[in-house]
């Protein structure tokens, strides 16, 4: 006798309802789940078109591409659509300011080798980040500043150009080397020079002496290559915005770090005098002090001493930054656990090593997305410049507006003034949002 | 190893004493102090060589001095003919007046677009998370340069202004409203409404006390509120309605009369609120995304309603979070105020370290003035949020 | 070395570096020439006045009186750096030596001559204030503006003139200001204000740029005297005189009709002064630390007074103000424009 086998059979899945897959299914549940959803969707995208379609109609449609004047522009459309040919007509200024059209290169140039100078940091296989990373922060701005200053130069500074030219030429060799063999450029020379099973005195001395004559060539180089001065009156647009804020967070990182660590500190007057410094800096609005740098700050300085408007705007940014990004340090060393300071101590690493090996490289990982947002932060605020007259985006965006050709064009500039910021300051965002997401690995639980 | 240290340290002299960490410790301390300290009279000293140089004279003697300018908006009275102190007056009123209005507007703002954040709505989630993005990716200078030519600028002339009721009226010149003009009594309306606030306030205390004590609950919210509303009413219409309302009307270039603020004003406010409103609600978003999921199937199954759910489990927890990066918006928001010199609107920073700067000419005590100004308003609202702050942590256990 | 000792010396090595600091102050004249080029302050861009255009290049009556500088002291009119700063930092920018020389549309007052260390060295534009309406307001005089809004440059001589006329003549305002013109002249189109005001010129300047000039005019009042030009900084009495009679020489040279043109036939004029302006006679030059013939180079490279005129402000140029009539005139013309005799 058999019995019928009792299988278990699935019936076939009925397929979903129609009204909840595909393009409908997904409306209905995002767009339309309630009468409530019903009613903001319709206004959200009522809001949307309108605000959309009048921004379009405005800086597209209606706008004028070609024209030789304001005037022009105003006898076609009047003002109800973008004058664009005045934005053109400035264009490159307002990427590099009033900096000699013919000299353009040298800023381009300068940018230029600071990619190629951190690229290495993004390269899988390349040993050396750390230094190349310091070197980018410590050395290139010396390369750089001639590059955009030219000039005259004495000894010390072609000697520290040429150091600087020469440290570029390391970091390319150095990456390449690295990238091409897994080893690093030091052993990669000795076994040409079939030093390679030298003793460590040999090795060293070897190349002490090729690193001097590669200096020494360095700096025949500098001293043959003559830049023309081009003055910082000059200098502005996007090209002004970028050394500034470039500048302001190079430097902040390092005054921010010894700033936290002097607030940290046992010491009372240290401690005192760098929450003083900080809290007095983050009280008060960047554009006092950049109106105290540009009305005191000569007046601090003995009688005679000249000192730069751009130069005055950058300390001021500096120290507006320093002050931040001392604050941003403080969080960073506050979440690192007790634990590691114990541990450090108990290896027996004084306060120095052990802040410097132990400590300050797991803050500054925390704190990485927290200084790009900084980052950006800064580069939004030194549209503040323009105000003490300094010809950054905003200032160059107003003079197009005084050129008689284009006198009164003010919106149009403005615009796309705004347009840029808001593509760099978005794409630097993205970028701190998933460096977030990269680094937010077993820190959690 | 351990002997070389030990030697050198007992050799004493100079080295031995520098090892010392206690004498190291006031060595550091004595040489920054010192190192401030000469700092401090180089760049005093040079001042005074470089004013004596100039012929410059420093000193306060010009706040009694004329002004001699117009301002555009005077929260307290003020005359071309007032005096610099005046106008420092006026400066910091206005200042005040612009961060305490968009500060209550931006949390709102902020409030609700962080909760548009989280919407299940696909395209409200959207365009909040836009309306962040936008906003917080441009400079608030620029922001605010937009809102006062792209809205404010482009209203309706006096004649043709948007008008309610003929009771507010909106132009390019400003919004206008009508001004409250107390009657005899009107002080008593005033006195009942504190006494109405401090019961409200004695009443919360008392219901919280009892339902400790016994578990009855008190409805105190809703009892205090009608107490606030309507005993000042009922004295207010006791006392014959002694409130006259001054309307504004139009009279030749203008509306004349009742209160009035600029278009520079309302830019500012507009543009400072929905800048700090995308930081708000970013901040809101974040707060009760902390909140984890277990909290919420822990009220549910206590069987708590969800309005109970949200304001006894959810908020406390969430505002944890929310309330400290909150705080530092708040002091921004005052801090950004003083963008307001690109729109003409008179703040402290434009109409002191502006203009007056510019007309007086004396840089160190109106930068000076300035910056004690911004450093006293920072320190207080920061000791005031981390006074709340402290009661919000402390229910952490 | 003990502690205190330690103090001591730095303090006394910081004294010494300001005092040297101070004793490497020198003559302008000689800082000029070293640095080989002049440092001279514009304002923001302002068309006619101190002008940028899309190629980089600074133009303008103000422009040119740096340019004629350049030229007395180097005999080329572009060694200069122009520096464009706001008013608001205009004096202390001068007052700390950043700045050589300040060639900005600037009013010679008592105060700012007396309390902030400036010196005036003349006027090489004379200016009014005045009042811009729009047609259709229907206003014809100033006296009608009672209780308008006006709008103004915050900073200027112009924002206190304004406050100055309305209380003088018992009349009410309500001032909207900005450091920004272009800021505050599309809020007078876009009727944020009744009238705009500012000097003259520059309403006239500004309205040629409106969508529809002839819908706006300027009031024939004028409130206030405006004698606008370049400033040095006080204590160095031979670099003011430089700029003084830089000027002068221009003006001169206008009232007696040397022009780029005709310099070089000039030379061999009988007429004794043209002889001292050119350098042929006399020592004028050298009293200054100049060359003899530096006036020769200013003439040549940049021009006399009514040159830059009619190249940057006058008639034929956007702004448009024609020289005849106005106070620029020569006063052998019916203008106040009077050189002190060039001897």
């Amino acid at each position: 006798m058999s019995e019928p086998e009792l299988v278990f059979r699935p019936k076939p899945a009925r397929p979903a309802p129609a009204g909840t897959l595909g393009v409908i299914g997904w409306v209905r549940h995002n767009l339309f789940s309630s009468p409530a959803n019903v009613l903001l969707t319709v206004l959200g995208a009522y809001a949307a078109y309108v605000v959309v379609s009048a921004v379009l109609d405005w800086a597209v449609f209606n706008a004028v591409w070609e024209a030789d004047s304001r005037r022009e522009c105003l006898d076609m459309v009047g003002r109800s659509g973008a004058c664009w040919p005045g934005v053109a007509a400035w264009f490159w200024n307002l990427i590099y300011g009033l900096y000699p059209k013919d000299e353009v290169w040298r800023i381009n140039l300068g940018f230029l080798v600071l990619v190629a100078w951190v690229v290495p940091l993004w390269l899988e296989r390349v040993r050396s980040k750390v230094a190349i990373g310091l070197s980018a922060v410590l050395v290139y701005p010396f390369l750089a500043s001639y590059f955009f200053l030219g000039g005259e130069k004495g000894l010390i500074w072609s000697l520290l150009i040429a150091f600087s030219l020469l440290t570029f030429v390391w970091v390319l060799a150095t990456s390449v080397v690295e990238r091409r063999t897994g080893r690093t450029l030091a052993e990669t020379l000795l076994a040409r020079v079939g030093a390679a099973d030298a003793d460590p005195a040999h090795q060293r001395r070897v190349l002490l002496w090729s690193a001097l004559a590669a200096l020494v060539v360095a700096y025949a180089v500098v001293w043959l290559w003559r830049l023309p001065e081009t003055p910082t009156n000059d200098w502005g647009g996007l090209f002004l915005t970028l050394v500034i804020s470039g500048i302001g967070i190079t430097f902040s990182l390092p005054a921010g770090v010894l700033l936290a660590l002097g607030r940290r500190c046992d010491l009372p007057v240290i401690s005192v005098f760098c929450t003083v410094f900080i809290e007095l800096f983050r009280s008060v609005p960047l554009i006092t002090i950049l109106f105290m740098f540009t009305t005191m700050l000569p007046l601090f300085l003995p009688v005679g001493v000249e000192v730069d408007l751009l130069v005055r705007a950058i300390v001021a940014v500096c120290l507006f930054a320093s002050a931040y990004m001392a604050e941003i340090v403080r969080g960073g060393l506050q979440a690192i656990p007790r634990g590691q300071y114990e541990a450090a101590a108990a290896m027996g690493l004084g306060y120095w090593r052990s802040t410097a090996l132990i400590i300050m490289p797991q803050a500054l990982k925390i704190m990485i997305p927290t200084i790009v947002g900084q980052f950006i932060g800064l580069f939004k605020d030194t549209t503040l410049v323009s105000i003490i007259g300094l010809f950054d985006l905003l200032n160059m965006a107003r003079a197009v507006g005084e050129d008689t050709r284009w006198l009164g064009l003010f919106i149009e500039p403005f615009f796309f003034v705004t347009l840029l910021y808001f593509v760099f300051c978005f794409a630097m965002s993205q970028y701190s949002i998933s460096l977030e997401r990269k680094l937010d690995t077993g820190h959690r639980r | 190893m351990l002997a070389l240290p030990r030697s050198s340290r007992r050799a004493g002299g100079l080295i031995g004493w520098l090892n010392n960490a206690h004498v190291r410790a006031i060595l550091y301390q004595v040489l920054t102090a010192a190192a401030i300290v000469l700092l401090g009279w180089y760049l005093v000293h040079n001042t005074v060589a470089n004013l004596d140089a100039r012929g410059m004279s420093v000193g306060f003697g010009f706040l009694d001095a004329s002004a001699g300018f117009g301002i555009s908006f005077t929260l307290i009275p003020y005359q071309e003919g007032d005096t610099y102190s005046r106008v420092f007056l006026v400066g910091i009123a206005n200042t005040l007046l612009v961060a305490i209005i968009s500060i209550i507007l931006a949390t709102v703002l902020g409030l609700i677009i962080g909760l548009a954040r989280l919407s299940d709505n696909w395209l409200i989630r959207t365009l909040s998370r836009t309306y962040i993005e936008i906003l917080r990716n441009t400079p608030l200078l620029l922001q605010i340069i937009a809102w006062f030519f792209g809205v404010f600028n482009l209203l309706p002339r006096p004649r043709d202004s948007l008008s309610w009721l003929d009771v507010f009226a909106l132009n390019n010149r400003g919004f206008y409203m009508p001004a409250p003009l107390p009657g005899p009594g009107f002080e008593f309306v005033i006195a009942a409404f504190v006494l109405a606030v401090a019961f409200a306030v004695g009443l919360k205390r008392w219901a919280h006390r009892r339902q400790d004590a016994t578990g009855q609950i008190f409805p105190a919210l809703p009892v205090g509120f009608a107490a606030i509303v309507f005993v000042p009413l009922a004295v207010f219409w006791v006392l014959g309605a002694p409130l006259a309302w001054e309307m504004p009307e139009l009279r030749g270039f203008n509306y004349q009369g009742g209160l009035s603020v600029p278009p520079s004003f309302c830019a500012l406010v507009v543009a400072l609120s929905v800048y700090t409103s995308c930081f708000i609600a970013e901040n809101v978003r974040s707060g009760i995304q902390s909140v984890s999921k277990g909290q919420h199937e822990a009220a549910a199954s206590l069987n708590l309603k969800p309005s109970w759910t949200m304001r006894l489990i959810i908020l406390p927890q969430a505002l944890r979070v929310i309330i400290p990066p909150t705080i530092s918006q708040y002091l921004n928001v005052t801090k950004n105020s003083s963008l307001a010199i690109a729109i003409g609107f008179p703040d402290l920073v434009s109409v002191w370290m502006n203009t007056s700067l510019n007309q007086s000419g004396q840089a160190i005590p109106i930068v000076a003035m300035t910056m004690a100004f911004y450093c006293a308003a920072s320190l207080t609202v920061s000791l005031i949020m981390n006074q709340y702050n402290r009661r919000v942590m402390l229910k952490e256990r | 070395m003990r502690p205190h000792t330690l103090l001591f010396t730095a303090a006394a090595a910081v004294a010494s570096l300001g005092f040297a600091g101070a004793a490497t102050a020198q003559e302008t004249l000689a800082q000029v020439k070293e640095r080989g080029h002049l440092n001279c302050q514009v304002g923001l861009p302002t068309p006619g006045f101190y002008g940028l255009s899309d190629d980089g290049t600074w133009s303008g009556i103000d422009v040119d009186i740096c340019r004629a500088v350049s030229a007395a002291i180097f005999g080329d009119p572009d060694q200069i750096e122009y520096q464009s700063v706001t008013s608001a930092v205009r004096f202390t920018s001068l007052a700390n030596g950043e700045s050589d020389m300040l060639s900005r549309t600037t009013t010679w007052t008592a105060v700012r001559d007396t309390q902030l260390g400036l010196e005036f060295t003349g006027v090489n534009f004379y200016d009014g204030q005045g009042f811009l309406v729009p047609v259709d307001s229907g206003i014809t005089s100033v006296m009608e503006l009672d209780g308008a809004t006006v709008c103004v440059l915050t900073g200027t001589t112009t924002e206190l003139n304004l406050a100055d006329f309305f209380r003088a003549n018992g009349m009410e305002f309500e001032p909207v200001t900005n450091e920004n013109v272009n800021v505050i002249v599309e809020q007078y189109l876009g009727g944020g204000c009744d009238a705009y005001t500012n000097d003259k010129s520059g309403l006239a300047a500004r309205r040629s740029a409106f969508p529809d000039p002839s819908a706006h005019v300027i009031l024939p009042e004028t409130i206030s005297k405006e004698p606008l030009g370049p400033v040095v900084r006080q204590g160095d009495q031979n670099w003011g005189d430089i700029v003084r009679w830089t000027l002068n020489g221009m003006i001169e040279a206008d009232e007696l009709g040397i022009t780029s043109e005709n310099v070089d036939e000039m030379m061999n004029s009988d007429n004794p002064t043209v002889k001292r302006i050119l350098g042929v006679e006399g020592n004028i030059g050298e009293g200054l630390g100049l060359d003899p013939d530096f006036m020769v180079s200013v003439l040549k490279n940049v021009g006399n007074y009514g040159e830059i005129y009619e190249r940057n402000v006058g008639a034929d140029t956007a702004i448009g103000i024609a020289r005849d009539g106005t106070l620029n005139a020569q006063w052998t013309e019916g203008g106040i424009l009077y050189a002190p005799p060039f001897r």
